[in-house]
């Protein structure tokens, strides 16, 4: 039926060009004759292979000899100049150590749209960068290869990491390199207020109680800067011992005490206004409110560190682990893996390709720049000498849930944020945002 | 009926007042005048000096005029990057899509106007219906047609597509309206042929039209994103301006190295500044011409 | 010559200079734009994620169609609210933009203006500087210590109350009826039945806080276009035409009303029809500077188009609602014709 479809409108289309092209050779002008002329030549090609369909095409290309060179497209986002030069070092390296394989790197803005546009259109990079909270929705579109357990020695790899890339016991990709939430503080503020620093064995009445006295309303200052984020949010969700849906994802569980619990603390840090968002601190994102003083501590990931490096080079800050709520530790692990498409052309080179990223080679080149942390617990120690003072991020990986459910979870994340930022208003209730997230959660999950 | 440019006399203030009247409404007139002109020009001055500020600058004080620490870092990232090669595609693509528009979209917009011809209702609905589509939701179907034709990642790809654009079609067709009939009626009385009424008759009296749409298409050619995205994602030497600065942005997080970001803008602002204050002095030009003639 | 074949003749030659006239263009919309079209038309029939090949995807029919009108879920919610806020956004920045434009552009037409390159440049500025810088620049100036609030403050001698402008989802409306006493609480009770997936007192509430700052700002960045649209126009108003009223003595205002606008009209319709499809489509401004919060107040239409297909692996659902978006611009835009009266010109 649907292939029907699609065949009738590529006959369309070829006959829309032929009488196009037809009529502008004998009507028009010069110039649209031109036109007519470039694009009458695709046009033949389309003759010879008419019912082809899309998603078969590209073999042909990546197939096309150049010598005997197989050619590897490795397709990523455009991230910070020294990772984006440091992962084309690593591509030259790769070329260099293996003749017969030339491997292009491609980092491109507006990476989604990019990868979805090139999916689709059936021109698939070899390898590429997925999300761990993307990853449900390329796996339901049966377009990745399961490469996970290929790897070498895939059970080095964290297991909470190796989580955020298994769906229904398919380990599907390696993961590249991961970041976690943890506890900044600004030590100026801590001394002046005459408080201890915090450590990892904080819990949240420490966090709450440092908060308040960090607070000085009338100047401006806040002891913790906490966005409308479920990405925040949800690491105190698993602090108190919550979840937001059961094992199988069969049904939402965000009705539970424990997420109200969760959220009663959460906004209630900023209702009682020893916590804002980044809005009332005049910033953007809660690193920024933190670079400007305005807030004592935030909790945010890895990629806070090169920001005020370069933003706020004077800030004198330190970082430790998350606190710990009523239910134990818990932190979010935000992570990227290579995924190779379900129809790569080249199946075998693009896993070696893969594998060379994440392994002990690749990965240890990858994370020496102390920007994102090695997935492998081999390295850990390596990365840790190199790196002391980020430690904290680190000793996050044995305790860190992963950020990823299922296709379409962007719904449910847009609604509870929707709802968590007019709870921070007063204009919402707890309980109204966690109803809220929990129907636009059981309708997401019913569709599938 | 010698008038080819159509002229304006324009709009008097009242008639019969003092004559200190005058000066002094003039004074408010460009006193207004000036104010809206900061307001609008301000953020681009703002633009330009934060692309000579430090980063730490910039987050202490994002809105002062004068760089406290003047510095080139902006510049100097801004120019490791190959913005050489992808103002010169832009420049290229621009041009092009530009000339080519301003023909078809003039020949278009006239028949749509002037020549009641059998559909042409239809057609002009259609070619306004295309506006109405969210282009966000055509960039796949987009890709697989530039695919099946061999235009990604080349020249042909960034160009193509775009040197007709419903826009400029509409724009000409509502100026072609407002032209007085009796000119063409003229021409076609001394057994002009369409096309030749067209060229030698019409085309002329449209220069204000046509600059416009020199302006609008160059800018939108200049400007774009999206479809030069997905036409050359893959290799880098095609990029254009917008898809090249949306690099240094970078991909992820929030560290935006703003001096560079900025300095980035300014170079594709500056251009069409240019292009802008050369081409609206054409508009100045349509009357005193008609004037001398008038 | 005989009558009859000459008016023949000239039918048959008007068809054919029109259609070859037409050509070039019917050859780039045909291949680049209308077969994209009946793809993204066959895509709302179906359930296609966005990211396998299209034609994977299962035919569904109008259930696309039926989720986000009829559905009585997140979806239908969110579309509504979209369209909501949307059409708040239109029906303050259509106005707003037009007539600011068309002032504008008759001041810089004048005769006795000096400088006139100066004003029209600095006018088009915000036309032409690239919309990721001023978007970043706007975010700087609604901040609560930021330049807006600053200039608020002063012009209304320090009463003015700072606001966090970005993350404010206050509804205009409910504002002012709060400022009179009315709240959802004493409000009368019909307002908190459900219409179409929102309550009465949520379609009513005007604009959010932070949509008004995207469309103060929208509207400062498109007036420059559409001051050269008029600026354009003006130029072919011939000018002996006002040099006879003048001689009959009418005055600047009603030059303007009786010989300006109606020789406009054209061009008035042109403008209105473009801010329609430009404010139905709002779509940058919102992807740089909100993405659809706070509580979704900014959450537009054709943003929902992106995130059903580039976010949620929903592109048939993007699709449809995609086409309903037309179907909406289209409409308003017939009706636009009727009201200005520019029946003829289509």
């Amino acid at each position: 039926m649907s292939k029907k479809w699609f065949t009738f409108l590529l006959v369309a289309l070829m006959a829309m060009l032929l009488v196009a092209c037809g009529g502008g050779t004998t009507e028009t002008t010069a110039e649209p004759t031109a036109d007519a002329g470039e694009v009458a030549e695709p046009t033949e090609e389309m003759a010879a292979e008419p019912t082809e369909e899309m998603a078969e095409e590209p073999t042909e290309e990546a197939a096309a000899p150049s010598g005997d060179m197989i050619e590897l497209q490795l397709m990523g986002w455009s991230s910070s100049d020294a990772e984006n030069a440091r992962l084309q070092e690593m591509v030259d390296t790769y070329n260099a150590n293996n003749p017969g394989v030339n491997v292009t790197l491609s980092q491109v803005p507006d990476y989604d749209t990019v990868l979805q546009t090139a999916m689709a259109g059936g021109e698939p990079p070899d390898v590429f960068y997925i999300d761990s909270f993307r990853l449900p929705d390329y796996v339901a579109a049966d377009s990745l290869m399961p490469i996970g357990d290929q790897m070498d020695d895939p059970d080095d790899f964290f297991p909470s990491l190796r989580q955020a890339f298994t769906i229904n016991d398919t380990f599907w990709c390696p993961p590249k390199d991961f970041s976690t939430l943890a506890l900044q503080y600004n030590k100026d503020m801590f001394d002046a207020a005459g408080l201890e620093y915090p450590t990892p064995d904080w819990t949240w009445d420490d966090l709450r109680a440092a908060a308040e006295t960090l607070t000085d309303e009338e100047a401006g200052v806040y002891g913790l800067v906490l966005p409308a984020d479920m990405a925040r949010w949800i690491a105190f969700l698993y602090q108190a011992g919550g979840t937001v849906a059961n094992d199988d994802f069969s049904a939402m569980t965000l009705d539970s005490p424990e997420a109200l619990e969760a959220t009663d603390f959460y906004v209630n840090l900023v209702l009682d206004g020893f916590a804002a968002q980044p809005s009332d601190l005049d910033s953007g994102w809660p690193g920024e409110a933190f670079g400007k003083g305005t807030a004592a501590m935030a909790l945010e990931g890895n990629w806070i560190v090169p920001f005020l490096q370069d933003q706020f080079p004077d800030l004198n800050w330190g970082v430790t682990e998350m606190p710990a709520g009523p239910g134990g530790d818990a932190t979010m692990a935000f992570t990227v893996c290579y995924g190779v498409a379900a129809d790569a052309p080249n199946p075998e080179e693009s896993i070696a390709l893969a594998n060379w990223l994440t392994g002990a080679e690749g990965m240890a080149q990858w994370t020496d720049l102390g920007l994102a942390m090695p997935t492998r617990a081999s390295l850990s120690d390596a990365w840790l000498e190199q790196f002391p003072d980020l430690e904290p991020f680190l000793a996050g990986a044995d305790y860190a849930r992963p950020w990823q459910f299922r296709p379409g979870f962007n719904d449910v994340m847009n609604a509870f944020n929707s709802g968590l930022q007019q709870a921070f208003t007063g204009t919402y209730t707890t309980d109204q945002v966690l109803s809220d997230t929990q129907e636009a959660g059981t309708e997401v999950l019913g569709n599938q | 009926m010698t008038t080819t440019v159509s002229d304006t006399t324009p709009v008097p203030l009242a008639v019969g007042e003092r004559t200190w009247v005058r000066p002094l409404k003039a004074l408010i007139s460009y006193a207004i005048l000036f104010l809206l002109a900061t307001m609008f020009i301000y953020p681009f001055l703002l633009a330009i000096s934060t692309s000579f500020k430090t980063l730490p600058e910039i987050n202490q004080n994002s809105v002062g005029l004068i760089p406290q620490t003047f510095t080139l870092e902006g510049y100097e990232r801004l120019f490791s990057f190959n913005v050489g090669r992808w103002t010169i595609n832009s420049a290229l693509v621009a041009t092009i899509i530009t000339v080519l528009n301003l023909f078809f979209a003039s020949l278009a917009g006239y028949a749509l106007a002037r020549i009641p011809f059998p559909g042409s209702r239809l057609a002009f609905l259609g070619i306004l219906g295309t506006m109405m589509i969210p282009g966000i939701v055509l960039i796949i179907p987009m890709f697989i047609v530039l695919k099946t034709l061999g235009l990604l990642n080349n020249y042909g790809g960034l160009i193509i597509p775009k040197v007709v654009t419903a826009f400029g079609i509409f724009l000409m067709k509502q100026f072609f309206e407002s032209v007085p009939k009796e000119l063409e009626e003229a021409a076609r009385i001394d057994g002009a042929t369409q096309f030749q009424t067209f060229f030698r008759v019409i085309l002329p009296t449209a220069r204000p039209a046509l600059v416009a749409l020199i302006i609008f298409s160059f800018q939108g050619a200049w400007n774009d994103f999206m479809h030069p995205l997905i036409v050359v994602t893959t290799n880098q030497s095609l990029y254009t301006l917008p898809l090249g600065l949306a690099l240094l942005r970078g991909g992820m997080g929030q560290n935006l190295l703003w001096n560079s970001l900025l300095a980035g803008s300014m170079l594709t602002t500056v251009p069409m500044a240019i292009i802008f204050f050369i081409f609206q002095r054409y508009f100045i030009e349509g009357i005193s011409y008609s004037g001398i003639k008038g | 010559m005989a009558a009859a074949s000459g008016i023949k003749g000239e039918d048959r030659e008007r068809a054919i200079a029109g259609w070859l006239f037409m050509s070039p263009t019917m050859l780039i919309f045909g291949v680049f734009i209308i077969v994209p079209i009946f793809f993204a038309i066959y895509f709302s029939l179906t359930d296609w994620n966005g990211i396998s090949p299209p034609g994977e995807a299962q035919f569904i029919g109008l259930e696309n169609y039926r989720t986000v009108l009829a559905g009585g879920g997140v979806r239908q919610a969110d579309f509504f609210k979209a369209l909501k806020n949307t059409t708040y956004f239109a029906l303050g920045v259509v106005p707003a933009q037009t007539i600011i434009s068309l002032l504008l552009a008759v001041i810089v037409n004048q005769a006795w203006l000096r400088f006139k390159g100066f004003f029209r440049t600095t006018y088009y500025f915000p036309s032409i500087t690239s919309s990721i810088a001023i978007s970043l620049m706007f975010l700087f100036f609604y901040q609560r210590s930021g330049l807006i609030n600053q200039v608020l403050s002063a012009v209304s001698f320090g009463n003015w109350e700072p606001l966090a402008w970005m993350a404010d989802p206050r509804g205009l409306i409910h504002i002012i009826l709060e400022a009179v006493g009315v709240t959802i609480r004493t409000a009368p009770e019909f307002v908190r039945s459900e219409v179409l997936g929102l309550t009465i007192w949520d379609w009513i509430s005007g604009p959010s806080v932070a949509l008004m700052a995207i469309m103060f700002m929208n509207t400062w960045t498109t007036i420059g276009t559409m001051m050269v649209i008029f600026l354009a126009a003006l130029q072919s108003v011939p000018g002996y035409v006002y040099e006879a009223a003048q001689l009959d003595g009418a005055s600047a205002m009603r030059q303007f009303r009786s010989i300006t606008l109606p020789l406009l009209r054209p061009t008035l319709f042109f403008v209105i029809t473009l801010g329609l499809i430009g404010t139905y489509q709002v779509f940058d401004q919102v992807y740089v500077m909100s993405s659809g919060g706070p509580a979704k107040t900014t959450l537009t239409v054709a943003y929902l188009v992106y995130q059903n297909g580039f976010a949620n692996s929903n592109m048939g659902m993007a699709a449809a609602i995609a086409i309903l978006l037309f179907i909406i611009i289209f409409t308003l835009t017939m009706i636009q014709r009727r009201i200005t009266g520019s029946e003829g010109d289509l």
